[in-house]
């Protein structure tokens, strides 16, 4: 069973000629595992949501990826780090082995999709 | 291989709540889902089949006689016998839609249902 939440934040970033661009960034995350014979859920989404309203929300909504956050001080926020660092803190912050993939879309015409 | 994706759709109620448990297990674990007057959704899902078998109106046939009948304009948990006791997650009504239409719709190979219960949540089973 897959179980895939939707999520919407606002982010800005500076590319590498230096200009400021922001997005409403969309980001799926889906989970794999087993359903609970008890209560018939892969996971609680109360507690998916809460796990990306602290990831994500907290970190990057509403913030500039280069200034307000500490992965891109040195390396530029192409969308594909960026997809790649939130598989990361996603994968660290869920039970083990159960993120199987992020879908991260700045916008509508471009989604970078990362897995294992 | 050519895969068809065919979409449909169905209003329904349910009450997230095990009747072998209190009301304070069941607003423990599933929260707000567990009012026992129940909420309702407008669900959305998605076959994929692979394969020759039944398509076009075949198909919306058999999925209407199946499925929309059996949950469209209910409440889940009192009026579809599969609920009765097994509570009606997304996950679990996508496993019974899967059991319903898997051996109906032969020989064309259902590879995937996915149930979309928001548009920011949805689930996707592949037969285990």
């Amino acid at each position: 069973m897959l179980i895939t939440r939707r999520m919407e934040f606002s982010a800005s970033y500076r590319d590498a000629s230096g200009a400021t661009l922001g997005h409403n960034w969309e980001l799926e995350v889906t989970l794999a595992g087993p359903v609970d014979g008890e209560t018939g859920m892969l996971i609680d989404l109360k507690d998916l949501k809460s796990v990306l309203e602290r990831e994500v929300e907290a970190r990057f909504d509403h913030r500039c990826l280069n200034d307000d956050t500490p992965y891109f001080r040195d390396r530029a926020p192409t969308p594909e780090r960026f997809a790649s660092l939130l598989f990361e803190l996603l994968d660290k912050a869920l039970p083990s082995g159960l993120l199987h993939r992020v879908r991260l879309s700045p916008t509508r015409d471009l989604t970078i999709e990362v897995t294992r | 291989m050519i895969r068809t994706l065919r979409r449909y759709e169905f209003s329904a109620a349910h009450v997230l709540a095990r009747s072998d448990w209190s009301d304070e297990r069941n607003r423990a674990v599933y929260g707000k889902c567990a009012n026992p007057a129940g909420h309702g959704h407008n669900y959305r899902f998605e076959l994929t089949l692979e394969g020759a078998g039944p398509s076009g109106d075949a198909l919306d046939a058999i999925v209407r006689s199946r499925v929309l009948d059996e949950l469209d304009a209910r409440l889940l948990n009192r009026e579809v016998a599969a609920f009765r006791l097994v509570v009606p997650t997304a996950e679990n009504i996508a496993r019974h839609i899967w059991d319903t239409l898997c051996v109906a719709l032969e020989p064309a190979r259902l590879t995937c249902v996915r149930l979309i219960e928001t548009g920011n949540n949805s689930v996707e089973y592949f037969g285990s």
